[in-house]
């Protein structure tokens, strides 16, 4: 009797654990039809009624961020601002994460290379419809800032800031190899880096941030790219399709040029396991001549008291044939969350976007702020007239030259859901490449059926 | 008596609730915890499998059988991160064996120094592993790190090393930075094991004219079996699941040469926002994983039986 009790209770406890785990492991909620939605009026506007909106930044600035807040909350009395940072390389899938589960803040920061993905899966709202003034700013923008921000032709974003991907020379290096103007096309860096390494300049003369872990390889590679080209297609046609894959296409050209310069010791081996910040430091140090590198990066090249050449790091147009390269743009968003929260909340959103993004009393005053305070580019094409920007500007580089690489600057092309995924698998290939481990064309005939799988699916 | 007799009943029912029941209703609320923190996201997460669970895509879930698993498995990566896996995994418990066990018998004899040399030794356990990652990123930085400084200065190299950037010596590095990071365990695990070996068998070992090496193949290592067999399984598996180390040291590159299993599971659901081939790339390790340690808990056995 005993036994048949105690076997009994045994097996009311394991029914017990497996009902806990059968309801818990229940039905993914996928398919569930969403729920009947129920139209709440937006609460009244009454007057001094506050409205508190979270706005999530990577970490970078933040004490001027917080400022402008403060600023813009002196002139929105109704709006309160929480500030919220994540650093920047988790920035991406911590909000993914938070997207995921339905806890989207209202404001947030964007990026170009996020939008297509962010778009489709209706994490972000579209500006342009909730607030079509803010097609008002179109045409003083940077068209590949404006193609940047735009998603099946509406646009999600108000630049934060923007910036292109420049080609950067140490001058007392190339004078001292007695070499008065940087390379106009990769033979020209090819012949100057042959003589550098002779005299005994540098071991290395070009240093890229190719790290597999390194964001912004892909952007370098593109300029490298971009500048061999003229006009689009280098990589995709209007219709995302792979236009790169043959020998002589301008990415053939660059990833032979980079592997034969692997070989001759033009690039410096650690280039394959290099990021931003060391590349930027073993340029301060001499090491190397030439990089490639968001613009943003001058101001600290050339920070005074960072080094011997101080002054030295000059920007050149992008080498080859048509001196383009990437543009790129990083830009304040809004989520659909604002829209739930209600009319007040909708328009503080927008205050707060046009205050960070646009002008206030006729002028870009936080854009503008960013370039002088923090030599950060920009997409609003004006400011390269503002004598203030001139003078922050002309500290670390040339204006003119920016000014012409901005106007030669393209969005990446081939931006799309999966663009982050095939970036990815790219960065190894083109390691691959550079190593010798795979021939060039098998290179680029990978990077095109991985391509085609992904936007198969 | 009859009050005598209900009061007998009385303590024999609560005897027999403290035999029989008390101990089950002792441990519901542990057996709750752990279904509810253990065994239910393994129950979850297995069920997550079979559907589709794109992060981009959060409305659409379809059930698709074993497609996640099918899709990882023919992937580009799959082949070649598991012959890596492999590699790592071997060099990285063989180094980290010899290492401690090295150590082990260095710390039981009795020489000088030998409490601030446990200190030191130990030490790198200490450290979380991101931070062990980054000290090495830094001490093998190719421009400017402390290694290649030191073996210029001393004229062994004419030219820095680009250690994170060479295929092999990137591997090489990985598994360095593991046994430096794992080692200090393993160290105590097998001085634990060489302190309980009674002193009078290598009194008899040495009676019997046995010395050095002779000893230590015949008497210290059997006797250290059963601390290999918890060395390896952990070792094995912490080696297989390898991420934090690799995710500041080399990110994977270069050319994918240090990307374990483990990366591509956080690439699928933290870069393409899959978390149904990330899930199944999980399930996948775990086992592996599970072969692994039954094969060796079979080999030793095996020859525990033999001898």
């Amino acid at each position: 009797m005993n036994k048949i009790y105690q076997r009994s209770l045994f097996l009311v406890m394991v029914a017990l654990l497996i009902t806990t785990l059968v309801v818990g492991c229940g039905a993914p909620a996928a398919e569930a039809p969403p729920a009947e939605e129920v139209e709440e009026p937006p609460p009244a506007e009454g007057e001094g009624e506050t409205v508190s909106l979270d706005f999530v930044v990577w970490a970078y600035g933040l004490e001027t961020i917080q400022d402008n807040i403060n600023n813009f909350q002196a002139a929105n009395p109704n709006c309160e601002i929480n500030l919220v940072n994540y650093g920047w390389t988790e920035y991406h899938e911590t909000m993914v994460g938070r997207f995921a589960a339905g806890d989207a803040p209202p404001l947030l920061y964007g990026s170009d290379h996020w939008l297509e993905e962010w778009g489709s899966a209706g994490w972000l709202d579209s500006i342009s419809s909730n607030f079509p003034q803010v097609l008002d700013y179109d045409d003083e923008l940077a068209p590949y800032a404006l193609q940047g921000m735009t998603y099946q032709d509406e646009v999600y974003g108000l630049s934060y800031y923007a910036d292109t991907i420049d080609f950067v020379y140490n001058e007392e290096h190339l004078k001292e190899a007695g070499f008065d103007s940087p390379p106009e096309s990769w033979q020209d860096v090819w012949d100057m880096s042959v003589a550098l390494k002779e005299q005994g300049i540098t071991d290395y003369p070009l240093i890229l941030a190719f790290s597999q872990d390194e964001g912004a390889s892909i952007e370098a590679m593109i300029s490298m790219i971009y500048s061999r080209h003229e006009g689009s297609g280098a990589l995709f046609d209007e219709n995302n399709n792979p236009t790169f894959n043959s020998e002589g296409s301008a990415a053939y050209e660059a990833i032979e040029w980079l592997r034969e310069a692997y070989e001759a010791g033009i690039l410096d081996p650690a280039s394959l396991q290099t990021t931003e910040i060391p590349q930027v430091q073993s340029m301060q140090a001499g090491a190397h001549t030439f990089t490639i590198l968001p613009q943003y990066n001058m101001a600290e090249l050339n920070n005074p008291g960072s080094g011997d050449y101080v002054g030295s790091f000059m920007i050149g147009l992008m080498p080859g044939d048509s001196h383009a390269t990437v543009g790129y743009v990083r830009f304040y968003a809004m989520t659909p969350e604002a829209e739930k929260m209600g009319q007040t909340a909708m328009e503080c959103a927008w205050n707060f976007l046009e205050y960070f993004g646009g002008k206030t009393d006729g002028e870009y005053k936080v854009v503008k702020r960013w370039a002088v305070e923090n030599g950060l580019g920009f997409a609003q094409l004006p400011l390269f007239e503002d004598s203030d920007v001139q003078e922050a500007f002309g500290q670390w580089g040339d204006v003119d030259v920016i000014s012409a690489q901005a106007e030669l600057a393209r969005a990446k092309e081939g931006l799309s859901p999966w663009f982050g995924t095939w970036d990815i698998f790219t960065r190894a290939e083109i390691h691959k490449a550079i190593l010798g481990q795979q021939s060039t064309m098998d290179t680029l005939q990978n990077m095109e059926d991985y391509w085609n799988e992904l936007a198969s699916e | 008596m009859a009050q005598q007799q209900t009061g007998a009943v009385r303590r024999k029912a609560s005897a027999y609730y403290m035999e029989r029941i008390y101990p089950y209703i002792s441990i519901l609320p542990v057996a709750l915890v752990i279904a509810l923190f253990a065994i239910y996201p393994i129950f979850h997460a297995v069920r997550m499998s079979f559907y589709q669970y794109v992060l981009t895509k959060p409305n659409q879930h379809p059930f698709i059988g074993l497609d996640n698993f099918t899709d990882v498995i023919t992937s580009y990566y799959f082949r070649s991160s598991i012959q890596t896996t492999g590699i790592y995994t071997l060099a990285a418990v063989t180094g980290v064996i010899i290492y401690g066990l090295g150590v082990a018998l260095l710390m039981n004899t009795k020489i000088s120094l030998s409490t601030p040399l446990k200190i030191v030794i130990l030490l790198p356990w200490a450290l979380p592993a991101v931070v062990s990652g980054l000290l090495w990123r830094w001490i093998l930085n190719a421009d400017f790190g402390i290694l290649n400084g030191m073996l210029y200065a001393v004229g062994l190299i004419d030219n820095y090393i680009p250690f994170l950037a060479t295929p092999t010596l990137a591997k090489a590095s990985l598994v360095m930075a593991f046994i430096w990071k794992e080692g200090p365990l393993v160290a105590i695990f097998f001085l634990a094991g060489l302190q309980l070996i009674p002193e009078e068998l290598y009194e008899a070992a040495r009676i019997d004219g046995g010395a050095g090496w002779r000893i230590l193949r015949y008497v210290t290592l059997p006797l250290l079996r059963p601390v290999f067999l918890v060395v390896m399984v952990y070792e094995t598996m912490t080696a297989i699941l390898t991420f934090d180390t690799i995710y500041v040291m080399t990110g994977g590159g270069p050319a994918n040469s240090t990307a374990l299993i483990s990366w591509f599971a956080y690439a699928e659901i933290f870069k393409s926002l899959n978390l149904g081939h990330g899930i199944a790339l999980a399930i996948i390790i775990a086992l592996i994983t599970l072969v692994l340690i039954l094969l060796y808990l079979r080999v030793l056995r095996s020859e525990e039986t033999a001898v």
